[in-house]
């Protein structure tokens, strides 16, 4: 059963996605659509019959397309999210899924309230060492999470220099959204719980004049009055180096992931991914296919996306105003396991 | 000076170790152990055994443990709300005055001591970690300029829950306000922010806190916390996150575990007291052995090693009264965070 995708977006990420998706059996890439002909024409030439166009609303409600993966900047995710799903297809969207809550349940009505499937894509519940913790976890290895500890360290720079469009948090969302939605999905999935508070402070590496700064740290309260600490920067000095530890107290054990203590490749011209971490973009895509065709369950479940956007964009807040901010609410027990 | 004498007012939480470590050095003689004459039977009982197993006298007159005729060095080693009277009255003694942490249950308490330190000859100084091989190791980096400014530091001390009992003579004087003065914030807390300062140098300048009983060690039933998450904000815009608590099963090679990271302007590090390791493979599975003893044990010894070289050598340990108030304020802004709900300046 063949699954007909179109791209949206041309940028770096939607490149990736094409990437992967051109290795998942059963996947046709029928379009790549985005604002640069050039640059679809160059990204569909990665797919054998992917046919690029400028024309994202003819592709969103094209017959043969069975989901739209949408890759575009943040602003465009919600407005073509909508289209695809009141056309009728399934979406997969890059994460930050979208920069509000209100325009995130539009997207849901849009979508699973027409039948439809809405997946982010939080990419890093496909990496190896997430699901290995979420499996201990749901193995009952350590009882009930309790306390988490997530430091995410990168060597990363927004590409464009001062004209990145991440700069602008009008378009990002700030930090906590634009990156922030990786590392608080985690601890909403780990967790199994809603976040009901949280408390933020950022700090620029790069340059002090930064709009929005590399790094932050979060302080986070869940419903069930399990703690975490995050802290997230995006400034370490090498391309490329990664560092990634989490650590998750429960109540009959701990668990404890840390990307330093890994064996892995030390060059001064090349880097690669810890292999905890990779792989996760094909596996991720293809679990969409799949839980669109209806052969499994999805796991990313939007309450869990909207919980943890409520968080990141509550965190923003914080940021903003220095103070701890209430996480708007989201229904009673619909973010466990 | 070149041997130190060494009595103990009040042996119930720590003493036992602080003597094996105390023990071990050449240059230290032990005069004794005393207890307060109204103290409650447990604590004469706790000190007399302390005395007993470390095979030094039991002293009938806590007087006799800060008297500048037998004794250089005072160990005040009760629970935490006896540190600043029994410091105050051994500093008044005229002997050098070594205090167990927290040095006081509040900020008034610190206060009052470094009143009184202005006018009594000895020098007081406070248990600590930050002689630490891989803070110190750490901290000569950024000395060196490797990681540019440090712009965030993040800082974990847990202890296992599974241990509470090995760990902590007695539960109750960490877990009974009574006694503690807190919850594992003051028990706690106060290495994290130490590590923070030691570090940074700079001023801490607000902290935002929350905190819980999320397991079950005994601190819902005394309404303490066993666990927080702080915030810190210093000077120049500088951060720093605290994570403490009493956990089932700390991250650690012994019975607590404390790593530190550090993002630098111009690089990164990472430390951990129970690294680096060797590990042995046998029959009864995999072990670890700490280079150096590791975090339960190697950071208390360096700092004891320190206060006898500095006394011998006459001069002051390097962690003192001034140290040690910046700590405990960052602890009692934590404890005033969390009952405002807001971020608070520390006092």
């Amino acid at each position: 059963m063949t699954f007909t995708v179109a791209v949206l977006g041309t940028g770096a990420f939607a490149r990736e996605h094409l990437l992967a998706l051109r290795g998942i059996p059963g996947v046709r890439v029928s379009h790549v659509a985005g604002s640069s002909l050039e640059r679809a024409t160059e990204l569909a030439a990665l797919v054998p019959g992917a046919r690029p166009t400028t024309d994202l609303a003819a592709v969103v409600s094209h017959p043969e397309v069975d989901g739209v993966d949408v890759c575009n900047a943040t602003p465009d995710h919600a407005p073509w999210t909508i289209a695809a799903g009141r056309a009728g297809k399934h979406v997969h969207v890059d994460k930050p899924a979208t920069l509000t809550v209100e325009a995130f349940d539009e997207m849901v009505a849009a979508t699973e309230g027409r039948g439809r499937t809405l997946m982010v894509g939080q990419t890093v519940r496909f990496q190896p060492a997430v699901a290995e913790l979420q499996a201990r976890v749901a193995a009952g290895a350590i009882g009930d999470p309790r306390l988490l500890h997530i430091t995410w360290y990168t060597g990363h720079v927004w590409p464009g220099g001062w004209r990145g469009w991440q700069l602008d948090t009008g378009k990002s969302g700030g930090h906590p959204v634009h990156n922030g939605t990786h590392a608080l999905d985690l601890a909403v999935w780990l967790m199994g719980a809603e976040p009901v508070e949280v408390f933020g402070r950022d700090f620029p590496t790069f340059a002090a004049e930064m709009p929005m700064p590399d790094s932050f740290q979060l302080l986070v309260r869940f419903a069930n009055g399990a703690l975490a600490t995050i802290e997230l920067c995006y400034a370490l000095t090498q391309p490329g180096r990664f560092l990634r530890r989490v650590l998750l107290a429960g109540t009959d054990g701990t668990l404890l992931h840390d990307t330093d203590a890994e064996p892995g490749l030390a060059s001064p011209r090349h880097s690669a991914p810890p292999a905890s971490l990779d792989g996760a973009l094909a596996d991720q895509l293809a679990h969409w296919v799949r839980a669109a065709q209806g052969r499994e369950p999805m796991f990313v479940t939007t309450e869990q996306a909207r919980a943890a956007l409520a968080t990141a964009v509550a965190a923003q807040r914080s940021l903003r105003t220095g103070r701890p901010i209430a996480v708007e609410s989201a229904p009673v027990g619909v973010v466990g396991r | 000076m070149t041997a130190l004498r060494v009595a103990f007012a009040s042996g119930v939480r720590h003493a036992g170790s602080y003597l094996d470590e105390l023990r071990r050095d050449p240059r230290v003689e032990i005069v004794g152990v005393a207890e307060e004459a109204d103290a409650p039977a447990w604590m004469h009982a706790d000190g007399r055994r302390a005395a007993a197993d470390a095979g030094v006298p039991w002293l009938e007159d806590i007087r006799s443990a800060s008297d500048p005729d037998r004794v250089d060095l005072t160990v005040v080693c009760s629970e935490p709300t006896r540190h600043a009277r029994l410091a105050a009255d051994a500093m008044s003694a005229g002997v050098h005055v070594l205090v167990d942490k927290p040095v006081a249950t509040t900020l008034a308490d610190v206060d009052a001591l470094l009143d009184l330190d202005r006018s009594t000859p000895g020098t007081v100084s406070v248990v600590n970690r930050t002689h630490a091989a891989a803070l110190r190791r750490t901290r000569a980096w950024i000395d060196a300029g490797h990681l540019g400014l440090p712009r965030h530091v993040d800082a974990e001390f847990l202890a296992s829950g599974a241990f509470f009992a090995r760990s902590v003579e007695r539960p109750e004087l960490v877990v009974d306000p009574a006694l503690s003065g807190g919850g594992e914030i003051l028990n706690f807390l106060g290495y994290c922010a130490d590590a923070v300062l030691h570090l940074t140098g700079l001023e801490v300048e607000s902290v935002y806190a929350m905190s819980g009983a999320l397991f079950a060690a005994g601190h819902a039933e005394h309404g303490v916390e066993d666990t927080a998450v702080v915030s810190i904000g210093l000077s120049n815009g500088v951060t720093a996150t605290l994570t403490v608590g009493r956990i089932p099963f700390a991250p650690g090679l012994g019975p607590t575990s404390s790593s530190l990271r550090v993002l630098g302007s111009h690089g990164h590090a990472t430390a951990d007291d129970d690294q680096p390791a060797v590990l042995r493979f046998g029959a009864e599975g995999l072990a670890a052995h700490p280079i150096g003893g590791g975090g339960g044990v190697a950071p208390v010894r360096a700092w004891l090693t320190h206060v006898v070289d500095r006394l011998i050598a006459g001069a002051a340990p390097d962690y003192g009264l001034a140290e040690a108030r910046a700590s405990l304020a960052v602890i009692d802004a934590a404890y005033r965070s969390i009952a405002a709900g807001d971020v608070v300046r520390p006092g």
